[in-house]
């Protein structure tokens, strides 16, 4: 590192950290879910921590930020014991959290989410805003981005890279010097990536010290100094960026089971048969202009595009969801008309959105209901429906997608990321349907579930459906898809097939920028 | 498990309002023993004075399901009572039957076409339509009461006894039944709860929520004119102010019951047990000798503690 204070931040040098926690234990009901954890921060530093979904990241940062309470450890800032006894201790200590859902008020301005609660007052009195204005334009500046963000601006009109700006700025007006970011990038454009990374740089030299957690391994090991791996409720290792790759840190997150994914092999298509699924001259007169696609039996075609290319429209399109002024879909070469998604569904169609908690799921309802939610129909004898069956399908996907929950009856909401999408799925699989639309399926769940979703998706593919595939993660693109369709500015633009040379991970990367 | 915990939380909070319900009965019972409060006739009185709550009630229920409210049901009580009347007046019992029906569907159909296809919120809505409703009772009856005098109609909608039980305990039974059965047994009910739980999701499901917003309303058009229909039967007349005061009562019920005001959650069953709560409540009261200004902060009182035991907070 050429960075000074980093080769300087040995153990010797105590009086660089900020934080120390010691021997951490937390259990709920006799469980250890946090057992003998050490972890330090250096002044100026940022430490990553990942690992798996359940592997108690969010339990320590609700220890560190007071909303859970140790069972045994010390916890020291700047060398001196404290106890952290809800979040406004952990503020009084500096402490700060940038949340993954952020907690701005999006109908107040920059400045006033900014001074939120510590507005500076007049004669004690009134706020004054232009000192306000003023001191956010200085942090602002600090973070050097003070022609991106205006103080004045509403921030329901900024972009979601600038509301976790304003979220660290907040952070900055109350003094943090340790923040906390959980899975910052996880909603950013590559653009907004970009601008966190340097206001991250920035605080580092300005000695404010960083916690990063997140699943992105590639941006951990971009930003962070130091990186500490947990799984299970232990730190497997704490180690210098410098000895890492994504490898080595995936292997220590998974552990035994840790199994390279095995590609899925291409397939030959006899594309002399009729396709499963066609889509002709799609257009919805804003986003998508003349899409053409086929899907033949068989077979998993991915769709690649950036953010904002018009990925997600095709397939809501295609769906139902959104109007078209022009297009026709065939099924078996049968001219079908979709108006509506019970339309699709009849059809034999099934979409799985992006976002799995609101537009997946009913977040309060069971697995059971969320699982049969569009067949009931389906179930009713006369008019009433038969619970029975319902019980029996949504218990018949527990155990063969692997459902890890308390029972049918549990909500969803109390599942973890990769489970909630495993009930989703059942829900599309519920419906019979010859062809499913997923958009994003593993985005923002552990890795094990992700290969367990991509093998239930590949087996339905292989049982003879049809399947189109839009992920942001490319590699899974390129290891799982037949056949990848390149979409620039809502045109499909290029074909890719498995056995061509340039399906790989790099080159879609490349090709779609 | 903590999360055990929350889930046992919620099912103890599901039966409180049945508990509620027993818990004041028995009070009652014994404070009020000596001036006959658990006397069958008191009871069957209870009912008498609840039927057209708990009807409305269930149409309310669905309502607040999936994820709407209707604050249109007083009013639209006060016009199908007095268009019933009118009806009795210069036609039959069954014309009058009817326009009293069409009167909730009409009624309910515009107020869901409003929200489902111009898409304003159904809070708006209905509190235009009570305003209008109100007006058009007013307009209509000149201020006067229109006297009901078919004894058919009288007995089967409101005065009559089929033994010792009255028919409106009799009707209140039929609505409740029929509710129950829609919201739990039928796919309908389920994709009711499925669009107030989250719309957004219901559609990706296959729902046609706009269909569902549009059907509850008419649901409850029907509930509320069906009792202003009971009110004209047991008053043996009709007025442009039958149940103005319902409104809050019938909502107050509901969310006793254990019915979100946020939509996806929701017992009729639930319902009627608020809806008794509230008029055993006001009998009692009553029986104590209590005056109305007395009853109504009684009566406030106890809406608030009821609800802060049944209601499901957000935890942050």
């Amino acid at each position: 590192m050429h960075d000074d204070k980093k080769s300087l931040g040995t153990e010797d040098m105590s009086n660089l950290k900020v934080l120390e926690m010691e021997n951490i234990y937390k259990s709920f009901n006799n469980n250890y879910v946090l057992e003998n954890i050490n972890f330090s921060l250096n002044k100026g530093e940022v430490c990553g921590i990942v690992g798996q979904n359940g592997a108690g990241k969010s339990t320590l940062m609700k220890i560190l930020t007071g909303v859970y309470q140790k069972d045994k450890g010390n916890i020291k800032i700047d060398g001196k014991i404290v106890e952290i006894h809800n979040s406004i201790t952990a503020r009084e200590y500096g402490i700060s959290m940038i949340f993954q859902e952020f907690s701005l008020i999006h109908s107040l301005k920059v400045y006033q989410n900014v001074f939120l609660t510590k507005e500076p007052k007049i004669n004690n009195l009134f706020i004054n805003d232009n000192e306000c204005i003023e001191r956010t334009k200085k942090i602002l500046n600090s973070l050097g981005v003070t022609e991106k963000i205006d103080p004045k601006e509403y921030v329901k009109n900024i972009s979601v890279g600038s509301m976790q700006i304003v979220e660290i700025a907040k952070a900055l007006a109350s003094n943090s010097r340790i923040l906390i970011m959980d899975e910052p990038t996880a909603s950013l454009s590559k653009y907004d990536i970009g601008l966190l990374f340097k206001v991250i740089k920035k605080l580092r030299n300005e000695g404010i010290s960083i916690i990063y957690i997140s699943h992105y391994l590639k941006d951990v090991l971009s930003i962070c100094n130091r990186i500490t791996v947990l799984r299970d409720g232990r730190i497997i290792f704490t180690k210098e960026k410098n000895n890492l790759n994504i490898d080595n840190i995936v292997k220590a997150m998974v552990g035994e089971a840790y199994r390279k994914s095995v590609p899925r092999k291409g397939k030959y298509i006899d594309k002399s048969k009729k396709p499963l699924l066609e889509v002709k001259n799609l257009s919805d007169g804003k986003v998508i202009k003349n899409v053409n696609i086929k899907v033949w039996k068989g077979e998993v075609v991915g769709i690649v595009g950036l953010l904002g290319s018009g990925r997600s429209e095709i397939i809501n399109t295609i769906f139902g969801l959104r109007k078209k002024i022009s297009g026709s879909i065939y099924i078996n070469g049968k001219e079908i008309i979709i108006n509506s998604p019970k339309n699709a569904i009849n059809a034999g169609i099934m979409l799985i959105p992006e976002d799995r908690r609101t537009e997946g799921l009913i977040i309060n309802y069971s697995v059971k209901e969320n699982i049969v939610l569009s067949i009931w129909d389906r179930l009713k004898n006369l008019f009433i429906v038969n619970e029975n069956k319902a019980k029996k399908i949504t218990e018949y996907y527990i155990k063969k997608i692997n459902i890890k929950t308390k029972g049918f009856r549990e909500p969803v909401r109390y599942l973890s990321g990769g489970n909630q999408q495993k009930v989703v799925i059942s829900k599309s699989l519920s419906t019979k349907s010859k062809i499913l639309l997923l958009d994003d399926p593993t985005f923002g769940i552990d890795i094990e579930s992700k290969q367990e979703i991509v093998k239930i998706i590949c087996d339905y593919a292989d049982a003879g459906n049809g399947v189109i595939f839009i992920s942001s993660e490319l590699d899974e693109i390129a290891s799982f898809c037949d056949r990848v369709l390149i979409l620039k500015s809502s045109k499909v633009t290029k074909e890719i097939l498995k056995n061509q040379a340039e399906f790989s991970e790099e080159y879609l990367l490349k090709i779609i920028q | 498990m903590l999360e055990q915990d929350k889930i046992k939380n919620v099912n103890f909070r599901n039966y409180i309002v049945y508990i509620a319900l027993i818990v004041i009965f028995l009070v009652f019972s014994v404070a009020l023993f000596n001036k006959g409060f658990i006397t069958q006739n008191n009871i069957m009185n209870i009912f008498r004075q609840t039927a057209m709550i708990s009807v409305m009630s269930v149409g309310m229920t669905i309502v607040l399901c999936a994820g709407e409210i209707d604050l249109s049901i007083g009013s639209i009580v006060a016009l199908s009572a007095v268009l019933t009347a009118y009806a009795l007046r210069y036609f039959n019992i069954w014309i009058a039957i009817l326009t009293g029906l069409l009167t909730g569907i009409i009624i309910g159909f515009i107020n869901g076409l409003l929200v489902s296809k111009i898409r304003i919120p159904s809070f708006l809505v209905t509190l235009g339509m009570m305003s209008i409703l109100s007006g058009v009772a007013r307009w209509a009856t000149n201020l006067v009461a229109i006297p009901v005098t078919n004894r058919v109609y009288n007995f089967i909608f409101g005065s009559g006894n089929i033994r010792t039980i009255s028919v409106l305990f009799i009707w209140t039974i039929i609505f409740v039944a029929i509710g129950q059965i829609l919201l739990k047994k039928t796919s309908y009910g389920r994709y009711i709860l499925a669009t107030g739980g989250n719309e957004v999701a219901a559609k990706f499901s296959g729902i046609n929520t706009k269909n569902i917003k549009m059907s509850v309303l008419i649901i409850s058009g029907i509930t509320a004119a069906f009792a202003g229909m009971l009110y004209a039967g047991r008053l043996h007349g009709a007025r442009y102010d039958l149940g103005e005061a319902d409104l809050l009562t019938v909502i107050a019920a509901v969310i006793i019951g254990g019915t979100s005001l946020s939509g996806g959650k929701g017992t009729v069953i639930g319902a009627l047990a608020g809806s008794l709560i509230m008029g055993m409540v006001n009998n009692g009261l009553i029986l104590m000798g209590l005056d109305n200004a007395q009853q109504m902060i009684f009566r406030g009182i106890i809406i608030i503690g009821a609800v802060s035991f049944g209601i499901e907070r957000e935890k942050y």
